[in-house]
């Protein structure tokens, strides 16, 4: 008993531990349309192209259809065309994104995939703009003074 | 709790169902009897023994100590052969025990659910004790006083040096005496040794047998158990561990008298009992050993015949089926793989003859994996046996119910879906279906006694259960008129047949009982019932003659994993059509297509005109095909639903395996438009397969 409760401690210790110290987060950074977005590497799975997307009826436009990774069912979402733009070009680099959003599965189509960068969220600032954000929840200045976008993960695992 | 104990409760609440079950099963066969038989008795007993012996395990005092009672009846009723009972007392027997499985059940219910259980037992285990009085007369005294607990004086804790056990080696004991009325002393013991074991102390115990001769309990109970110690130190250690322990009422440690003559100077603290704190999780330092040891105690009574069976746990068997399904798949997909066409002609043949090896061997798998799922459908029929004894005896009508094709295998996800809707018709055909005045049935011609056939019967891919009664049948006027009552009806009511009339009870909001009565007419009618066969894929219909009978009939389809499917093309699009809808396929000509004001096209087929649906119309898919006489029309159906399907082309028929959308694309209720679900073909493409009934739904009956 006494030492299930000392584990207990030590967990909750660590826990604070982490919320303290690890503000810096590597995010993966890829392009869409005009703009830089990034996405923490935790809610990524892996990254693949040149798939067969299955369209499905009477879908709204940005859900791109299904596609079949290893026999897993997933859908695909068209990020360009959530935020209201025109529909990505499936050409060049195009490749999907697959996430793990809290358990949800999906894909994201992107124009390209750029690199792993480590982003210290105490730089992150909001979007003055906030009500006509759809989908995205935060902006942050790299030090070359290129501006990247926080993708909002529950706003996407969230079908609208 | 931990783990461990987790692991245990489930054991424990699987092992007791299925004791229960199996009672269930014992008392309405032998209540038709109308007498036990000697080898039922010995059995119930030793369900009750088993009951009683792992609920004091898991301290579920109120289980086991009804069981106990239980116990104690058929000891005696084991004793003096059933036969010393008069028919009377039998009767009352069959209701008590009715009564006792009730409640156990209940008991069990509040384990699953984390509740308490009830503790006051009084009325209840006085009620057994007094039935247990009458049938023995006078001489119960032997049996009652096994019930409580020994009250006696507790042993002194200070006991005697002198009735140590005999072992020449051990410079010290520890004399353990365990709490009063715990009940399992020799495994409560043997779990604290074990406890102490594991801390890496070595010694030895006595009584030596305790783990397996529940006998030693009784010495454990009087004189405490001891453990033999080579060394002052082990024993201190030892010591240590037994504050840790529940259940002890006290431990001493002696020395051995000649050996070392100042032990008993040692530090002995004859220790009270265990702190509060410590006895009020008892469980968890001994739930590891209890796990080991609640095998052995169960083989000491149970039935002679060696189980062949183990219970796996459904997840498991879904992912196992999962992964044969993909199997399947990634073995097509690899034969017909056009890099093959490069082989030489000889290094072809190689492959296909290994090919066709391996595909057999992936059907016997796939064979294999789905009979995993097959549970006899008899679980579910008893349960009825029990649900018509019960209601016969509230209704007070005389029916029996006979069961038929008990042994028929079904998927089990099928079983515990359409559980609630047999046990919904065979209420209804007890309530509603026959007659409540028997002197009805006598000048009807019928038996006095009225009759429920619950039957199962395999065909090659479904599944047929009916509920059949011999009651008074249904009106088809009535349920008209209460049809028109309720405003539900959708035509004139000339216009509706028979066979349309008599659906109408399967629509919501129909109920023909006036009253709620205790077994039906609550408002769940038969529209839930039509809901959850369709559910599993099935179709409910029903046939009634008016006096003669209703009989209902339920078709399910064995299995929803996997489908034989026809595959056609719209556009890009590969759908996939349950082949089990489809009546017909064939090419027409522009002058067979009939439109109406709408100029909605229609076509004839046998005599009656059917509806057509544009599929690439329908889900707007771009397609090069949209003539009709370019492509193909399918007839297809689904209970009563029935109309023509138009698509660009038949591809072919394929077994496929059914994969649900994933839950992100829920939000968009493709279920309501026709979608089902999807598979991956052999190439790795996805096809998307077609559910006629909700297709016809959304595109013809909302579309206008």
């Amino acid at each position: 008993m006494s030492e299930q409760l000392n584990s207990q401690d030590l967990q909750e210790i660590s826990d604070t531990d982490s919320e303290e110290f690890s503000t810096v987060e590597r995010c993966l950074t890829f392009e869409s349309g005009d703009l830089i977005l990034y996405i923490s590497t935790k809610y990524v799975i892996e990254i693949i192209n040149n798939h067969t997307i299955t369209t499905l009826p009477l879908m709204p436009p940005y859900i791109q259809g299904i596609i079949n990774l290893r026999g897993q069912i997933l859908p695909v979402v068209d990020i360009q065309q959530l935020m209201g733009k025109t529909e990505s070009d499936c050409s060049g680099n195009t490749c999907i994104i697959v996430l793990d959003i809290d358990s949800v599965s999906l894909g994201i189509i992107v124009d390209s995939v750029r690199q792993v960068i480590d982003i210290d969220l105490k730089n992150v600032r909001p979007i003055p703009l906030k009500r006509q954000q759809k989908l995205l929840n935060g902006m942050v200045t790299m030090e070359d003074g290129s501006v990247f976008m926080s993708i909002d993960c529950q706003a996407l695992s969230v079908p609208q | 709790m931990d783990n461990g104990m987790e692991g245990m409760l489930d054991t424990y609440l699987f092992e007791t169902n299925s004791l229960l079950d199996r009672l269930d099963e014992m008392l309405v066969a032998d209540e038709k009897i109308g007498d036990f038989s000697l080898d039922d008795v010995n059995e119930i007993f030793r369900i009750m023994h088993t009951i009683k012996g792992s609920s004091a395990m898991m301290e579920f005092g109120s289980l086991a100590e009804i069981a106990h009672h239980i116990e104690d009846l058929f000891f005696y009723i084991r004793d003096k052969g059933i036969d010393s009972l008069d028919s009377q007392h039998k009767k009352e027997l069959f209701n008590l025990m009715f009564r006792s499985e009730d409640f156990l059940r209940g008991q069990v219910e509040k384990v699953e659910a984390g509740e308490a259980l009830d503790t006051d037992l009084d009325s209840f285990s006085s009620d057994i004790n007094n039935f247990l009085k009458k049938i023995s007369g006078a001489s119960t005294e032997e049996p009652a006083q096994k019930e409580t607990p020994q009250d006696t004086a507790a042993p002194a804790p200070s006991a005697s040096t002198d009735n140590l056990p005999d072992d020449k080696e051990a410079v010290c004991f520890l004399h353990v005496f365990l709490e009063e009325g715990i009940g399992m002393e020799n495994l409560r013991a043997y779990m604290i040794i074990n406890a102490v074991k594991e801390c890496g102390i070595d010694f030895r115990y006595y009584p030596e047998n305790m783990e397996s001769n529940s006998e030693t309990s009784a010495t454990i109970i009087e004189e405490g158990f001891f453990m033999a110690f080579e060394s002052e130190d082990d024993a201190n250690k030892a010591a240590g561990v037994l504050r840790t322990q529940g259940h002890i009422r006290s431990y001493e440690l002696a020395a051995m008298p000649e050996a070392e003559p100042e032990a008993p100077a040692a530090p002995a603290p004859s220790a009270t009992a265990p702190a509060p704190a410590e006895s009020a999780a008892p469980q968890k330092p001994a739930s590891k050993p209890a796990a080991k040891s609640a095998a052995p105690q169960k083989p000491a009574q149970s039935a002679p015949v060696k189980q062949n069976l183990i219970s796996v746990n459904l997840m498991k068997l879904d992912s196992l089926q999962n992964i044969v399904g993909e199997i399947v798949i990634t073995e097509s997909m690899v034969t017909s793989s056009p890099e093959l066409n490069q082989l030489s002609r000889d290094a072809y043949d190689n492959f296909m003859k290994s090919a066709r090896q391996l595909r057999k061997l992936t059907d016997d798998l796939q064979d294999i994996a789905m009979s995993l799922r097959m549970v006899p459908i008899s679980g579910v029929f008893q349960k009825m046996s029990r649900i018509v004894r019960d209601m016969k005896q509230k209704l007070n009508k005389d029916v029996r119910l006979t069961l038929i094709g008990e042994d028929t295998e079904v998927d089990k996800t099928i079983v515990d879906n359409i559980q609630d809707p047999i046990m919904h018709m065979v209420r209804n055909a007890m309530d509603h279906g026959i007659e409540d005045n028997v002197h009805d049935r006598l000048s009807a011609g019928k038996n006095a006694q009225g009759e429920i056939i619950l039957s199962a019967t395999h065909t090659s891919s479904e599944v047929v259960i009916t509920i059949a009664d011999d009651g008074k049948g249904m009106n088809p006027d009535k349920l008209l008129a209460k049809a028109r009552e309720k405003g539900i009806l959708t035509k004139p009511e000339s216009e509706y047949s028979k066979k349309e009339a008599l659906g109408l009870i399967m629509l919501p909001g129909f109920s023909t009982n006036q009253e709620v009565t205790e077994f039906s007419g609550r408002g769940v009618g038969m529209d839930v019932v039509k809901k959850n066969v369709e559910a599993v894929g099935g179709v409910v219909s029903l046939n009634s003659d008016e006096g003669k009978g209703t009989t209902f009939t339920m078709k399910i389809p064995l299995t929803m994993a996997i489908v034989d499917g026809m595959k056609v093309t719209v556009g890009k699009s590969i759908f996939t059509i349950p082949i089990a809808n489809i009546r017909q396929s064939f090419k027409i000509m522009p002058d067979d297509i009939i439109r109406d004001e709408n100029s909605n096209e229609m076509i004839e087929r046998m005599g009656s005109f059917y509806p057509i649906v544009r599929l690439h119309q329908f889900y707007n898919i771009a397609t090069e095909v949209v003539n009709l006489e370019e492509g193909i029309l399918l007839w297809v159906e689904n209970s009563d639903r029935s109309f023509c399907l138009f698509v660009d082309e038949l591809i072919g028929e394929q077994q496929v395996v059914v994969k649900p959308f994933p839950a992100f694309l829920n939000f968009f209720e493709l279920k309501n438009f026709g979608c089902s679900g999807c598979t991956i073909l052999g190439d790795g493409n996805i096809s998307i397969i077609l559910d006629i009934q909700s297709l016809y739904s959304a595109a013809l009956e909302n579309s206008q």
